[in-house]
């Protein structure tokens, strides 16, 4: 009885804390997210299966550090690195993270563009429409009880599970490929491997559950549970993860097809849904499209006003945070106007912001692992070596990679060129 | 006048001109209202053994600082514990501005002179700053210029600047910190929602009791759960006690089980058993939003009894407006205006004064249903009885208020018109 009374009690402290661990999980499985890990499937079938193992990891070992700093500091990410490291180095992050969300603000006005093109929408028409509805439904202060109906209707990844499962891959070699890593040096499988990555562990990640953590007024005494709401959402995503990358694999990838619009990754969604495949994964891709439009330029906006000091939050006027209400609008406006050039193929478009993401973020995990050791500002909640470790690992793990891809890349470029020379 | 951003890094040379090391830091202390420069930190100076003392200090420039005296007979000293380094804890960091009453950040510190030595004049919290900072003051100030949209200063102070930098230094910057108490306590809880969690609980530690009870009162519940639970008890419970007991209740509801029994025990009993009652009603009732500081006189009484006893025992309600008047078991049978009281033969008794048509609430009604009423019937405050008919408390209109404009107003402008005493 006691024991009952006990458990229902943490259970209750958990859910109060829940919330900014699987929300931002949720946010991270965007549209180019869908979209990188159908292309990873479709592509390459189970051989970028792997990765997801060492994501889940890395993610979970760097949100977990954010949520940390978050509950320890009581400060914002921007915030610590601008009082740690100065205003060069402030400046030099900010304009990182402003890059990598402004690419995937883009890549999601891609995502919605994309989707509602299957209803045969034009993107001239669904895309300014999206992006004039949620800079209003931001603004008017609306969005924490909008952001309910996102998080309802990220129940839909389900479907790729169903999916996934009613395709009947072979299971035996899903995992054995799983467990094997295999290493690549042409470029569309190292761009992959970054974008797979990137999009995983996108560096507005960290801020933006940091912030929330802060918001929530959350302290060390709820750092188990912070933890434990990081871990949870963390494993729910790339559950998802893998399930978009088995489903596309065992459809699209086995009949030879690559994606080239939305309407391709579609066809991963067909066991289940037949000829409802189409339907029911533009409307998936939208909410998880509208959703990350609707986070990405807010909390970006949020954390440069809080590493500059300028003052932001939907409570003030235009006039008292012309800054805050400046930055977000903009990232949304440009965000939608690159999507309306014409005949920008979407699909690239959205891969190259994941690209970005992976290769930026080093950039960012590097501050974190400064931070996160400085004893006089962790106190006895500084890194574990263990934790070191992992984090240190991807930092020159995707930093490598990022490298040697770029390297790559640039070598094939001037071989073009003295080729047609 | 020189900005610190212009001195750390440049060299220090003695009276011959020769290159010591670069500045690291710059040492001040508070002496009556200002901060004075008192010596310079060397780079590579790990332990904060080598100061040089201020007296030494020839000239100071944005070229470097050279001293008057050759470096043979320079007589260096550690870091004094009284003493402040302005770059390691005010660079970068988080103040309040008590004038325009918000939190800055500061970019960068302007230093001056004034009857010999040096000190801090102001926090620079504008752009100007930050690109000075980065090297680009000059070149975007021309740019600027040429544009005809000259870069602004944007400078504040050092006397209207509340610093708050951590534990070890509060106590250093105790005079800035004083500054806070010229804050209203309404303006402070909105500052206190943009600061660290460290500065938070300095403010707090700052402030008595009551002006903490009054803070808290006014900032968002994540903050203040986040700061009561951070307090220590004893203290948590002694600005709990200083509050209305509706709010007290209000945010003690917000708390962890644990925490919020804790706080129970620690306050007075009195207080307690009022707060403990009111957290039986749900919050969104009227019964939830009621304060218990009202004030019921029994019928009997004449209107010179009422008169007395008012005077006499000072009750705290802030709702004087308004008499209930009960019968012999508590039931709410009347009410009277505090103008029908004065404004009548002293003898009278108040069952003959009262109005015995009064508008109320019972405890199950919903808060909307009191903030309708009185809307409706133009009240400042309404009773809550129960089923019996007892008087349980009122509700009124700044806590009816509250409600509405959580649900109709999220944006209010953040700082009102005022009169200030400098």
């Amino acid at each position: 009885m006691l024991r009952r009374i006990w458990f229902r009690r943490k259970i209750l402290a958990f859910l109060a804390v829940m919330g900014p661990g699987i929300i931002t999980a949720n946010v991270d499985n965007d549209a180019n997210g869908i979209a990188i890990y159908s292309i990873a499937g479709a592509s390459f079938g189970y051989r970028l299966l792997w990765v997801l193992l060492l994501t889940t990891v890395a993610l979970a070992v760097v949100q977990e550090m954010s949520a940390r700093m978050g509950t320890v500091t009581g400060k914002g990410l921007s915030d610590l690195i601008r009082e740690q490291f100065g205003v060069r180095a402030t400046v030099f992050a900010m304009s990182t993270l402003l890059i990598t969300n402004w690419a995937n603000t883009v890549g999601d006005f891609a995502g919605v563009a994309g989707s509602l093109e299957i209803f045969g929408v034009s993107r001239y028409i669904s895309v300014p429409i999206a992006a004039v509805l949620i800079w209003l439904l931001v603004l008017r202060g609306r969005y924490k009880q909008v952001e309910r109906a996102f998080l309802f209707a990220s129940l839909m990844y389900v479907t790729y599970i169903a999916s996934a499962i009613l395709a009947k891959p072979p299971w035996g070699r899903v995992f054995r490929e799983m467990l094997t890593p295999t290493f690549e040096t042409n470029p569309a499988y190292l761009t992959m491997l970054i974008a797979v990555v990137g999009t995983t562990i996108a560096p507005w990640m960290q801020f933006y559950q940091q912030a929330s953590v802060v918001d929530k007024g959350l302290t060390t005494r709820d750092y188990p549970y912070a933890r434990m709401d990081t871990v949870l959402g963390v494993l729910t995503m790339e559950v998802v993860a893998f399930f978009i990358i088995v489903a596309c694999a065992a459809t699209l990838f086995v009949e030879g097809i690559s994606i080239q619009t939305a309407e391709d990754a579609a066809r991963a969604l067909a066991p289940l849904a037949g000829r409802y495949a189409s339907l029911l994964f533009a409307v998936g891709l939208l909410n998880a499209a509208l959703f990350s439009v609707a986070i990405i330029p807010l909390s970006t906006a949020y954390a440069l006003c809080e590493a500059f000091g300028w003052e932001a939050g939907l409570d003030r006027t235009f006039r008292e945070a012309p800054v805050f209400y400046g930055l977000y609008t903009g990232m949304v406006a440009t965000g939608a106007l690159v999507i309306l050039i014409p005949g920008l193929p979407l699909i690239p478009v959205m891969v190259l912001s994941q690209v970005l993401n992976g290769i930026l973020l080093p950039v960012i995990l590097v501050y974190m692992l400064r931070l996160t050791n400085n004893r006089r500002l962790m106190g006895d909640y500084t890194n574990s070596p263990l934790f070191n470790l992992i984090a240190t690992t991807t930092v020159l793990v995707v930093g490598l990679s990022a490298i040697l891809l770029v390297g790559i890349s640039v070598v094939d470029a001037v071989k073009a060129a003295v080729v047609s020379f | 006048m020189v900005f610190i951003s212009q001195i750390v890094g440049k060299p220090v040379s003695d009276a011959a001109g020769a290159i010591i090391a670069p500045v690291a830091d710059l040492a001040a202390r508070q002496e009556d209202k200002s901060l004075r420069i008192s010596g310079i930190l060397l780079r590579g100076d790990k332990l904060r053994v080598g100061i040089i003392p201020v007296e030494a200090v020839g000239e100071v420039s944005s070229t470097g600082i050279t001293l008057s005296v050759p470096r043979a007979s320079l007589t260096t000293r550690p870091l004094q514990p009284d003493e402040v380094l302005l770059v390691e804890e005010l660079l970068d960091k988080q103040v309040v501005d008590i004038d325009g009453l918000k939190v800055v950040k500061v970019n960068d510190l302007q230093l001056g002179r004034s009857n010999g030595t040096w000190q801090l004049v102001a926090v620079d919290v504008g752009v100007r700053g930050l690109l000075r900072r980065l090297g680009l003051e000059a070149p975007v100030a021309t740019l600027l210029e040429r544009l005809g949209r000259p870069l602004r200063e944007w400078l504040i102070p050092w006397q209207m600047v509340a610093a708050l930098s951590g534990p070890p230094t509060a106590l250093k910057l105790r005079v800035s910190r004083e500054n806070l108490r010229k804050i209203h306590p309404a303006d402070l809880a909105e500052i206190v929602e943009d600061l660290g969690r460290e500065a938070q609980l300095e403010v707090m530690a700052n402030l008595e009791d009551a002006v903490a009870a009054d803070v808290l009162e006014e900032t968002e519940p994540e903050v203040r759960t986040s700061i009561l639970k951070s307090l220590s008890p004893e203290r948590a419970a002694d600005i709990l006690e200083k509050m209305a007991p509706d709010e007290a209740a209000d945010l003690i509801a917000t708390l962890p089980e644990e925490t919020a029994a804790n706080l129970i025990a620690q306050m007075d009993q009195e207080k307690a058993a009022t707060v403990r009652k009111l957290l039986q009603y749900p919050e969104d009732t009227a019964a939830g939003k009621m304060t218990p500081e009202y004030i019921a006189l029994p019928e009997w009484f004449t209107a010179e009894d009422t008169i007395r006893y008012l005077r006499e025992h000072a009750p705290p309600a802030e709702y004087l407006y308004y008499l209930y008047v009960t019968d012999a078991e508590g039931r709410l049978v009347g009410v009277l205006s505090l103008r029908t009281l004065i404004t009548a033969n002293p003898e009278t008794p108040l069952r003959n004064l009262m109005d015995t048509e009064v508008i109320y609430l019972r405890d199950t009604d919903s808060a909307d249903a009191a903030a309708g009423a009185l809307a409706k019937y133009d009240l400042l405050a309404i009773p809550v009885v129960d089923a019996e008919g007892k008087l349980l408390g009122i509700v009124t209109i700044d806590d009816v208020m509250e409600i509405l404009l959580e649900k109709y107003l999220p944006r209010l402008p953040a700082r009102f018109h005022r009169i200030r005493r400098r």
